[in-house]
C-alpha cells in the first residue's frame, strides 16, 4: 500500500518536476533578452511600517515571519522561489531543477551569467556553502534531513537526502519562511563575517545596495547585471514607525508605495481619487492560550475557549481594523497553501459564551494576565481586550516591538509566565504544515512547549513520514479539523494587509504592484514601473 | 574655590556611578537580550554560546566592572541588535539630534523669552494673560499631538512642508516647532517669573527714579540679571531635547539618538540604552557641574554656603 502510495506520490513529483524544469525555461526566454528593454529609471520610495531589523539583509539569518523576504527579494535572490502566482518553484538563479522521483535529491541548473553585486560569478560553490552555513529558520530541519550537497560541476548542484525529503522545494522556494536557497556570495561572506555582512551585504538581486543608515534608511539602485530587466532606478526603504506620518507621506508624494494603513486611516486614503488602496488580503489571525494544557489554567476547560471564540465579533474586528475588507472565515491556516482547510464562519454569541462560561466554573468571568498582539497590530489586541470583558474575562495589553515578540515567542512557555493569550498571526507560504510546524508541534519554532498535544504531534510525525499524497491529505485535514473542533486555536479573521499606492506608481489595478500571491508586499521589485 | 570645585566634582562623579549603576541594573530587569540575540530556534547551548560571545554569562558586577571600564575608556560597547560600536551609531545620529535640538532651542527661545518679558513686565494685562495661555498649551499639549496636526495642516493640506525625514531646512522646521514648544512653555515661566522678580528689586526702582528709559531699564538692567536661571535651564533643555526626543524622532521619521534609544529599548540592546542614557547622563552632570562653578565664581556666597 505504502509502496503503491509512494509510487504515486513520486508520479507527482515527477510530473510537478518536469512543469518546474518547462516553465524555468520559458522564464530564461522570456527574460533572456533583458538589454533589449528600456533602462531603469526614477525613484520609489517604500514607507516601510516598523524598525528596519539589519538582520533581514542577510538571508543566511531568516527569521521565519513575513518580514525578511521584502527586502531579501530587493537585493538577494534564491534559487527558487515564490514569484506573483507561483507558490515556491519560480526558477530564478537556478534556470531549471529537478526533483528525484524519489524526493531524495534535488540538482539545480545555475542560470548563465548570473552575478553578484560585485561582479563575481553565481557558482554551485556559493549555492553550497549558503545552504551548510545557514542558520536561520528551519535551518535545524534542512541540516537533519540533508546528507550532502554536491556540487556536480560549474553549473550544477545537487542536494542529497537521508530520507525522502518531500517538503524540501516548498521550504527552500518560499521566501517568508526559510532563507536557505537565497545565495550569498561566499568568498566575501568568510572574509567580512556576519557583522560585516551586515554592514555591506552583497547579493544577487534585482537592486544593489547604496547605503544603509541602520534602522532608518535603505537605497538600492538597479543592478544592471541582474538577469531580468528593472524597472526603477533607485528605490528606497525608510522605516516610518508612525501610520499617520505614512499616510501623509503619500499625500504629498513624499512616499510611492506605504505599508499597513491601519483602520481609522483608511477612509482618508480611500477619499482621497489620486491614491490607491491596496488590500491584500493575507495573514490569518487567531488566539491562542500558551500552557492550556496545565490543568491550573482557565484555558485547561474547553468551554472556556469555545465561550471565548462565541464571545469575539470577527465581523466588528474585520470592519474597524480593515474597512472590512478582510475575509473572516473558519480556518487558522490560510486556504491558499497546500491541504489549506475551508471552514465556516464562526457564531458570534454572547449569551451561550456566558453560559458555557458558568458552566466551567467562571460565571464572573476571570484575570488573564496580558493579551498580547502580533506587533505593530497593538488596536487590534485592545478590541480583544474589549470584547472579552463581556464574559468578564479582565486582562490587559501588552505592546511589544516585533522582534522582541517573536523571540519571545521562540523562548517558550518560561517567556510568557502567568495566564496569557496571544493574539498571533501569521502569513507562511507553501503548505499547510509549515503553519502548524512553526505554530503549534510541540518544539516549533513559534510554539515550543505552548501547547503539545502528543495526539496531534503523533499524526503530524505520520504525515511527515508517509509519501502517499491521499494518506497526508487526510491526516493534514484530521489534525485541522481536531484544532479546531477542540478550539486549541481561535481563528478571529484573515486580515487585509491594507497597503497604499502613490499616483507616480504604474498600475491599472491594484493586483499589478502587489502581484505575488504568497505575500502582502509588493515584489517583484523590478517589476516595479512608473507612470 | 579649589575646595568648592573638588567638592562639587566629586559630587557630580557619585551621580554618574549611581545613574550607570541604575542603568545597569534597570535595563537587565526587562528580560533575556539573549532571545533576542541568538539565532531562531537556537537550543539552550546556543543561547549559553550567545551569552558567552556577549559576556553575559559572568557574574553582575564583572559584567557592571567591564561596563565601567569601556565608559572610562570612551567605549560604549557592541549594539547587540546592529552588531555595530554603540559609540559608531551614537556619533553617526548625534549631528541630527543636535541639528533638532539647536533649532528646537532656537524656536523656545524665540517664543519663550520676548512672551516671557512681556509677560512680566505688563503683568496682569491682556499680554500676561495671552502669555500665561501660550504657557498652559505649551505645557499641556502633547508634542506628538501637535506634530501630527502640523503634518496634516503644513505637509498635507497646505502643502508647505515635507512630512518627515531629514533633508533642508524645511525638514527641520516642524519637528523643531513640536520639539521646542513645550520648552518654550516652561522657558516662558521661567523667565516671566525671573523677571518679575528682577523688576521688584531695589536697583530697579533706582533705575527708573534715575529716570532710564524703561527699555534700558528692561532689557539692559533687569533682563541681564533675569536671564541667569533661563541660561541655566536653556542648557539643561537642551541635552534633553538631544537625548530624549523619543516620540517626536519616531513621528517625523528623524534619524536621531531619541529613535535609536526607542529601538535600543525595544529591542531590548543592553549597550545602546546603557549607552545613550550614560552619554544624556554624562552631558547633564558636566553641565550642571560647570554652571555650579561658574555660580560660585560669579557669587562667592554660593561656594561659601553651599
Amino acid at each position: 500500500m505504502q509502496r503503491d502510495g509512494s509510487h504515486s506520490s513520486r508520479m507527482a513529483l515527477g510530473r510537478r518536476s518536469v512543469l518546474a524544469a518547462g516553465a524555468g525555461t520559458l522564464t530564461s526566454l522570456q527574460w533572456g533578452t533583458s538589454t533589449a528593454h528600456a533602462a531603469p529609471a526614477g525613484k520609489v520610495t517604500l514607507a516601510w511600517h516598523t524598525n528596519i531589523a539589519a538582520r533581514w539583509l542577510d538571508p543566511q539569518q531568516h527569521d521565519g515571519t513575513a518580514s525578511p523576504d521584502n527586502f531579501l527579494m530587493a537585493m538577494h535572490d534564491g534559487l527558487i522561489k515564490n514569484f506573483r502566482d507561483k507558490l515556491y518553484d519560480h526558477t530564478a538563479l537556478a534556470e531549471r531543477f529537478e526533483f528525484a522521483e524519489d524526493a531524495k535529491s534535488a540538482t539545480f541548473w545555475l542560470r548563465s551569467g548570473a552575478k553578484f553585486h560585485d561582479g563575481s560569478p553565481v557558482t554551485p560553490a556559493d549555492v553550497q556553502w549558503s545552504y551548510e552555513h545557514y542558520h536561520g529558520a528551519w535551518g535545524e530541519v534542512l541540516r537533519e534531513q540533508t546528507q550532502s550537497v554536491e556540487v556536480v560541476d560549474d553549473k550544477t548542484v545537487r542536494f542529497h537526502f537521508k530520507d525522502p525529503f518531500l517538503d524540501f522545494p516548498i521550504l527552500f522556494g518560499t521566501a517568508n519562511v526559510c532563507g536557505a536557497g537565497w545565495v550569498v556570495p561566499a568568498k566575501y561572506y568568510r572574509e567580512v563575517g556576519q557583522s560585516g555582512f551586515l554592514r555591506k551585504p552583497i547579493g544577487a538581486g534585482p537592486y544593489r545596495l547604496v547605503s544603509h543608515e541602520p534602522g532608518v534608511k535603505i537605497e538600492f539602485e538597479a543592478f544592471s547585471d541582474y538577469y531580468r530587466p528593472v524597472g526603477i532606478r533607485q528605490l528606497t526603504m525608510m522605516s516610518i514607525p508612525e501610520a499617520a506620518t505614512r499616510v501623509a507621506m503619500l499625500e504629498r508624494g513624499e512616499a510611492d508605495i506605504i505599508y499597513f494603513v491601519p483602520g481609522e486611516l483608511i477612509d482618508r486614503v480611500k477619499n482621497n481619487s489620486k491614491l490607491r488602496l491596496a488590500p491584500v488580503v493575507s495573514g490569518n489571525w487567531w488566539l491562542e492560550f500558551p500552557g492550556f494544557q496545565n490543568p491550573s489554567s482557565p484555558f485547561h476547560d474547553k468551554r472556556v475557549r469555545q465561550a471565548i471564540s462565541l464571545a469575539i465579533n470577527r465581523d466588528a474586528i474585520n470592519d474597524a481594523e480593515c474597512g472590512g475588507m478582510g475575509v473572516v472565515d473558519g480556518n487558522w491556516i490560510n486556504n491558499d497553501v497546500e491541504y489549506g482547510m475551508e471552514w465556516p464562519k464562526w457564531p458570534y454569541d454572547l449569551n451561550k459564551a456566558r453560559q458555557l462560561m458558568a458552566e466551567a466554573g467562571h460565571p464572573s468571568g476571570f484575570n488573564v494576565d496580558w493579551v498580547t498582539p502580533t506587533p505593530n497590530y497593538y488596536s487590534r489586541g485592545e478590541r480583544i481586550v474589549s470584547q472579552l470583558q463581556a464574559i468578564g474575562i479582565k486582562s490587559k495589553l501588552q505592546v511589544m516591538e516585533r522582534g522582541v515578540f517573536l523571540k519571545r515567542l521562540q523562548g517558550g512557555l518560561k517567556e510568557w509566565p502567568g495566564v496569557q493569550i496571544i493574539f498571533a498571526a501569521t502569513r507562511i507560504g507553501g503548505t499547510w504544515s509549515n503553519w502548524y510546524d512553526t505554530h503549534f508541534k510541540c518544539g516549533g519554532f513559534n510554539a515550543k512547549d505552548f501547547f503539545c498535544v502528543k495526539q496531534l504531534d503523533d499524526m503530524f510525525t505520520k504525515y511527515q513520514a508517509s509519501y502517499d499524497r491521499s494518506e497526508r491529505k487526510r491526516l493534514a485535514e484530521q489534525i485541522q479539523r481536531t484544532m479546531l473542533e477542540e478550539y486549541y486555536f481561535v481563528p478571529v479573521f484573515r486580515h487585509a494587509f491594507v497597503n497604499a499606492i502613490g499616483p507616480r506608481i504604474a498600475a491599472s489595478k491594484w493586483q499589478d504592484v502587489f502581484p505575488t500571491i504568497t505575500t502582502g508586499y509588493c515584489y517583484p521589485w523590478e517589476d516595479i514601473r512608473l507612470v | 574655590m579649589g575646595q568648592f570645585i573638588i567638592r562639587r566634582t566629586l559630587y557630580a562623579i557619585a551621580t554618574l556611578f549611581i545613574l550607570s549603576l541604575t542603568i545597569f541594573l534597570v535595563v537587565r530587569l526587562t528580560g533575556d537580550p539573549v532571545m533576542l540575540l541568538a539565532e531562531p530556534g537556537a537550543q539552550e547551548e546556543d543561547l549559553e554560546l550567545v551569552r558567552k560571545e556577549w559576556g553575559l554569562d559572568r557574574p553582575l558586577p564583572v559584567q557592571y566592572a567591564a561596563f565601567v571600564k569601556n565608559i572610562l575608556t570612551g567605549e560604549l560597547g557592541q549594539s547587540f541588535n546592529y552588531e555595530m560600536p554603540v559609540s559608531t551609531l551614537y556619533f553617526q545620529r548625534l549631528p541630527n539630534s543636535l541639528e533638532l535640538a539647536l533649532a528646537a532651542t532656537l524656536i523656545s527661545f524665540l517664543i519663550g523669552i520676548p512672551t516671557g518679558i512681556i509677560s512680566a513686565v505688563r503683568v496682569n494685562s491682556v499680554w500676561d494673560h495671552v502669555g500665561k495661555t501660550i504657557a498652559l498649551l505649551g505645557l499641556s499639549v502633547p508634542g506628538f499631538w501637535l506634530g501630527l496636526v502640523m503634518i496634516l495642516v503644513f505637509s498635507v493640506w497646505l502643502g508647505w512642508l515635507p512630512t518627515s525625514g531629514q533633508g533642508g531646512w524645511r525638514n527641520l522646521v516642524m519637528p523643531s516647532v513640536a520639539l521646542g514648544w513645550y520648552f518654550a512653555a516652561s522657558l516662558l515661566r521661567l523667565t516671566r517669573s525671573s523677571m518679575l522678580e528682577v523688576l521688584r528689586s531695589e536697583y530697579i526702582k533706582l533705575a527708573r527714579l534715575k529716570g532710564l528709559p524703561a527699555f534700558v531699564v528692561i532689557a539692559v538692567h533687569a533682563f541681564k540679571n533675569a536671564l541667569i536661571p533661563v541660561l541655566t535651564l536653556a542648557g539643561i533643555n537642551l541635552v534633553i531635547m538631544l537625548n530624549a526626543a523619543v516620540i517626536i524622532e519616531v513621528i517625523f521619521a528623524w534619524p536621531g539618538i531619541g529613535r535609536l534609544l526607542y529601538e535600543g529599548i525595544f529591542q531590548r540592546d543592553f549597550p545602546l540604552v546603557q549607552g545613550i542614557v550614560m552619554e544624556a547622563g554624562v552631558m547633564i552632570v558636566v553641565i550642571n557641574l560647570m554652571v555650579d562653578i561658574l555660580y560660585a565664581y560669579i557669587d562667592p556666597r554660593i561656594r561659601l554656603t553651599r
